[in-house]
């Protein structure tokens, strides 16, 4: 604590108790007669000083901290209150001043500035970094995107160029059956990354895509392809064996079902049920046992097969007239994340051959 | 060249099995290819003796990803209608680089001949529809059918 006499020339310091002279290092016969001025160096804010000279001149008290030095030079963080100090007239007689090292409080403030900064500024690089990784992981997926879907068509390409030059019609027929289920698989990928979603992928869509492929495809206008696909978000993992399952299954019934050009129509229905998903290949052609023989049931192996990799099962049945074959598979879990994408049914228009 | 003419095709792609499979597949549909070229300058220098009636362009050809520039200069010919045949479409500029849409691959038999039969009719005055042609996209923006003719 400290007093000083504003009626004294340059308002010294006139009274110190033993805690200022401890916190300042300075004897009392090297303070008293001074103006508190003497504390202040080259770190004291010019400005601050300037408040307490104006609260001093407009005899209003005052809070503050100021840098101040000690004796030994060291510095601190004053943090003052001064105020006058009034006779029964009214008039000040003296300032009173009360100091606290606030030196550790400021260097708290000061370390907690700089920790925000540099948190900050990881945050910046770690954001920075995430973001490139991430620049880096689309750009690769559109790399791999690319290569696959070229690599598809490569492939496509290779087996048409084969069957064109086969003579015997069974070779021909199987390198264009191939050429066909790449082209079932291209699809599924066509549409699986030009969603945006990549882990995700809508039956339905590949369904009417594919039944426009599977029509085009076949001569003469006796048979009916129709499909009723409910909306379906499946995973990527299920819609390859999915869409090869289909695209079997509709082939075989388009190819075997109606020989000696008997008309006819197949429609393919797949829906939601508590199991899963539920699939329905229907035709009214000749029924399996009349069909001309499966040459090497190829067709009919490789769906087994299919539906047992999606742990499904199956049933094959005569409906006189026609072939009925019914799949349930389960949905995997990233397909049943989206269960609230629309499943209400959404028929397909019909596809009728012309 | 008459309405009834098949369409002259200038096919630009580096994989020589795409390009051939694709010139077999155009021969069975009825149309003519007048190239095909794998590089950018053969492109050009085929489009330009050619003067095809529509240009299939790939946008990575042997010497890079050329294909938009060779889309651009091949669309400076008001004759010719160009179409991009490609897997990777995200490198189409906004502008389809003159352009009249894409193709994406890899593409069925079917979609290359429903966007033939849409660029005929394009060209012949009509105004076809893209129904069920989900491998065949426009370029945005106002109609770009090509030049009738």
């Amino acid at each position: 604590m400290v007093l000083t006499d504003p009626h004294l020339p340059d308002n010294p310091i006139v009274w110190v108790n033993d805690a200022f002279l401890k916190l300042t290092g300075y004897g009392r016969d090297e303070i008293v007669g001074r103006n508190c001025r003497m504390f202040q160096g080259a770190e004291t804010n010019a400005a601050d000083v300037a408040r307490v000279r104006a609260a001093v001149a407009a005899e209003e008290s005052i809070e503050v901290e100021l840098v101040n030095y000690r004796k030994d030079g060291s510095w601190f963080w004053n943090g003052m209150t001064i105020a006058p100090v009034r006779d029964e007239t009214g008039r000040v007689r003296h300032f009173y001043a009360a100091q606290a090292d606030m030196t550790g409080k400021h260097s708290l403030e000061v370390a907690m500035k700089h920790a925000n900064i540099d948190l900050e500024r990881r945050v910046e690089e770690q954001t920075a970094d995430l973001r490139a990784a991430l620049e880096q992981k689309t750009a690769l997926l559109h790399e791999v995107d690319h290569r696959v879907k070229n690599n598809l068509q490569v492939i496509s390409s290779l087996m048409l160029l084969k069957a064109r030059r086969t003579q015997q019609a069974d070779a021909r027929e199987a390198l264009n059956g191939m050429a066909e289920r790449i082209g079932a698989l291209s699809t599924v990928h066509r549409m699986l990354y030009s969603t945006g979603d990549v882990s995700r992928f809508n039956l339905q869509e590949f369904a009417g895509d594919f039944v426009s492929d599977l029509v085009a495809g076949i001569e003469g206008d006796r048979t009916e392809v129709s499909a009723r696909i409910d909306s379906i978000a499946v995973s990527a993992a299920m819609a390859a064996p999915l869409a090869l399952m289909m695209h079997e299954l509709t082939t075989n019934a388009v190819r075997h079902a109606f020989p000696d050009n008997r008309p006819g129509r197949v429609t393919i229905t797949a829906t939601r049920c508590p199991d899963g998903l539920r699939m329905l290949i229907e035709d009214d052609g000749v029924g399996l046992s009349a069909g001309i023989p499966n040459p090497g049931g190829f067709g009919r192996s490789l769906v087994e097969m299919v539906v047992r990799q999606l742990r499904g099962v199956i049933r094959w049945d005569e409906t006189s007239p026609g072939t009925r074959v019914e799949i349930t598979v389960p949905l995997d879990a990233i397909s049943l994340q989206d269960v609230a994408m629309k499943t209400d049914p959404a028929p397909l228009p019909h596809r009728p051959m012309q | 060249m008459t309405p009834s003419a098949p369409l002259r095709i200038l096919v630009v792609e580096d994989e020589v099995l795409i390009a051939l499979e694709l010139e077999f597949l155009l021969g069975d549909l009825g149309y003519t290819t007048v190239g095909v070229a794998g590089s950018s300058q053969e492109a050009i220098a085929l489009g330009r003796d050619t003067a095809p009636d529509v240009a299939f362009v790939d946008i990575h050809l042997i010497d890079g990803p050329t294909g938009v520039a060779v889309a651009r200069a091949l669309s400076e010919n008001p004759h010719t209608t160009v179409v991009f045949m490609t897997a990777n479409a995200k490198r189409i500029p906004d502008d389809f680089a003159g352009a009249l849409g894409v193709i994406a691959k890899p593409y069925s038999e079917r979609v290359v001949a429903g966007a033939l039969r849409y660029i005929a009719e394009a060209r012949a005055g009509h105004a076809p529809t893209l129904d069920g042609l989900d491998g065949f996209r426009l370029a945005p923006g106002p109609d770009r059918a090509g030049p009738p003719h």
